[in-house]
């Protein structure tokens, strides 16, 4: 007997409810542990919520909660087909870049490598300070064998950061420039940087297989675009009403405008917007080695999962120091141009 | 000076608001700007504009701060559409540009100086004061030499290769005069350009627009706050009350003969003695020039250089002189007189 029989009674539904009995639907929690007598007790105290469970046990025609999480996937596996025919050829060019990358950091011998990191973090903050302190990290990971680790690490950033910016940098200019669009995009950009990074892994793995770059490259893509986005719409807009004005009455048109003084002036915000992707796909290229993503968080994965202390710890040091010199080069970055435009 | 009207405004108005054109039909009925504001909920930014501008001279708009000034000099560019009205310039109505045409009057014609300067922080002051060529597509080679003779010409030698923010407010405000002059267009138009400047900075700097316009003859529209500034830059002075112009022409002229109790309370606290010049006040010479003259004096002298002149005797008169010809007769009674306004705010105490 169970508590909401009498409601349905009352309610004239009982033939509807009993048509919907059937002998060999699945067992629940609670028929088992009823089967095996024990018995709740019951007071008034103990109206349950009428949830979808609670419904069932008093008329078998309502569904059970087991059936919403069934129709959630049965739903993503129907149209998992058709999304897998659009986005299987549009995200391949993510696998050839990444595994590009990976093969090439591989074929490259650490004594070619140390002087071209060498080269672009020179070139990047102009401070031989930051040069040699960045060679040291590397020559420690090195030191203690996580070198390839730690390029693998890297090469997936370098390759999910820049396509990034590459789509993000977009994005953020169409969005200052349209009040509607920016209406649509925060919504979702909100949605991507609140939802667990682990969430982003569950569709994913369904839709692309696992041995394919592109899985973990899409997961990191989308955690770490959110940045780019909001502070180059942020930065474009918050450019100096008196400047556009003064370059409306020079008579610029739209795209002397855009590259002569929007973007120009947004660039602090979108240098500090390539920061955080930097840093966003760092944090999920460790979490995305549960996905097959190589590097130092394979290493951390596997402390986890063998409860090896030590390799765990030593990898998320190295990860530290990799965040470290991913940070300071950028900012090196970013300081130069916020130099080059004090007001 | 010549006589050609460059710039001319004919009935314009501007009303803030989601339905202007209907609120206009207001405004032709006569409803005041703060009804307007209070039963229709628009804002009335200028009321009946008529204004000509001649080529060669500087026009001041002159007003408080919610006059209108501003929004009347964004109309000339049209950065500011018009509710209704028309604005002519070299006699062609502006109003009905299309964007190129538009794009093209911003760029040839109309250069514009800005109150906050409004340089480009990345770009050197060089490359600030070469925009204006820069986007009708000048070689980069030839709008920096451009350029380079303007920085010069106000006052800017060696200062090229630096950034706005390692100049002080004055000197980035000769970048931003040297960037609309380097477009070589007639007309000039500078929105409180010295506004934001020291007073001393502000003399040095009107100093240099006054040098300049003697030699370049550009029509120039000014915006100002203060009747000083005004009274010393303005071939024609335009004085905006509430978006309505309360009275124009030449500024002795408006000086001492202020058509409205707001002109006079607002010419009240002016040194005259600095501004009015021998002209206004001399009586024009009939016959022989009179034996007991104590001497010549331009005809472009203030009162000041005079009082300094004569000793603070009333008794002298001298012989006004214009390109070396005699024009007029001083009497150094007539000039005290003109020194007291007629009409002074009663106990200091303003009435608008």
């Amino acid at each position: 007997m169970a508590f909401y029989d009498s409601l349905f009674n009352s309610l004239g539904l009982r033939d509807w409810c009993d048509a919907g009995k059937t002998a060999d639907g699945p067992v629940s929690m609670a028929d088992l542990l009823a089967k095996a007598g024990v018995v709740k007790e019951e007071s008034s105290f103990d109206i349950p919520f009428p949830s979808l469970d609670e419904l069932h046990n008093a008329c078998a025609s309502v569904g059970q909660s087991r059936d919403v999480t069934k129709g959630v996937e049965d739903g993503f596996l129907a149209i998992k087909g058709v999304l897998r025919f659009v986005l299987d050829p549009l995200t391949q060019p993510l696998s050839w870049l990444l595994e590009f990358a990976l093969s090439t950091i591989e074929a490259t011998p650490w004594w070619i490598m140390f002087p071209i990191l060498a080269l672009v973090v020179y070139l990047a903050s102009k401070s031989w300070k930051l040069v040699v302190f960045v060679i040291a990290c590397l020559s420690f990971l090195a030191f203690v064998d996580h070198y390839d680790h730690a390029m693998q690490t890297l090469a997936v950033i370098y390759v999910c950061a820049f396509l990034c910016v590459l789509l993000g940098v977009p994005i953020g200019i169409a969005m200052s420039r349209s009040d509607r669009l920016q209406r649509i995009v925060i919504p979702i950009l909100d949605m991507l940087q609140t939802l667990p990074p682990f969430v982003y892994l569950i569709p994913l793995i369904f839709l692309f297989s696992i041995t394919e770059p592109k899985l973990y490259g899409v997961a990191i893509i989308l955690y770490a675009i959110v940045p780019v986005i909001r502070l180059t719409d942020l930065g474009i807009r918050l450019v100096d009403k008196d400047v556009i004005e003064a370059a409306n009455s020079f008579g610029m048109t739209d795209k002397q405008k855009l590259f002569g003084v929007q973007i120009p002036l947004a660039l602090p915000n979108i240098m500090a917007g390539i920061n955080q992707t930097i840093m966003m796909s760092l944090a999920m290229v460790v979490i995305a080695s549960l996905v097959s993503a190589p590097g130092l968080g394979v290493l951390v994965l596997r402390g986890i999962r063998n409860l090896e202390l030590g390799v765990g710890l030593v990898s998320g040091f190295g990860i530290v120091l990799l965040a470290i010199i991913l940070d300071r080069v950028t900012k090196a970055a970013l300081n130069r141009v916020n130099a080059a435009q004090k007001h | 000076m010549t006589d050609d009207i460059k710039v001319s405004i004919r009935n314009l108005y501007k009303i803030f608001g989601p339905d202007p054109a209907a609120a206009l039909q207001h405004v032709y009925d006569g409803t005041t700007k703060a009804d307007l504001l209070s039963e229709h909920g628009h804002v009335l930014g200028l009321r009946d504009i008529n204004v000509n501008m001649r080529a060669g001279n500087i026009t001041v708009v002159m007003g408080l701060s919610g006059s209108g000034k501003s929004t009347l000099i964004r109309h000339l560019n049209r950065l500011i559409e018009p509710t209704a009205g028309q604005i002519d310039v070299d006699g062609e109505d502006v109003l009905a540009y299309d964007e190129d045409k538009l794009r093209d009057l911003r760029r040839q014609v109309m250069s514009m100086v800005f109150q906050k300067f409004a340089l480009l922080p990345h770009k050197s002051v060089l490359e600030n004061a070469g925009t204006t060529l820069k986007v009708r597509g000048v070689a980069k080679r030839e709008y920096l030499a451009e350029a380079d003779k303007w920085i010069n010409r106000v006052g800017l030698e060696g200062f090229g290769d630096h950034y706005p923010h390692q100049l002080s407010g004055g000197m980035q405000q000769r970048v931003g005069i040297a960037r609309a002059l380097t477009s070589n267009s007639p007309i000039m138009l500078m929105d409180e350009a010295f506004s934001a400047l020291d007073p001393l900075i502000r003399t040095d700097m009107q100093d240099l627009l006054l040098e300049l316009q003697q030699e370049l003859h550009k029509t120039i529209v000014f915006i100002s706050h203060d009747l000083d500034e005004a009274l010393k830059l303005a071939d024609h002075l335009v004085i905006l009350k509430d978006g309505y112009v309360v009275q124009q022409g030449e500024p002795q002229h408006i000086l001492l003969h202020p058509s409205d109790p707001y002109i006079e309370d607002f010419v009240s606290d002016i040194n005259r003695a600095r501004v009015l010049r021998v002209r206004s006040i001399m009586t024009p010479l009939v016959g022989e020039i009179p034996s007991n003259a104590h001497g010549e004096v331009d005809y472009d002298d203030t009162l000041e250089s005079m009082i300094a002149r004569s000793g603070g005797d009333t008794s002298h008169s001298y012989v006004v002189m214009k390109d070396k010809q005699p024009v007029g007769i001083l009497d150094m009674t007539s000039l005290v007189r003109a020194l007291v306004p007629r009409a002074a705010p009663e106990d200091g105490v303003r009435n608008y």
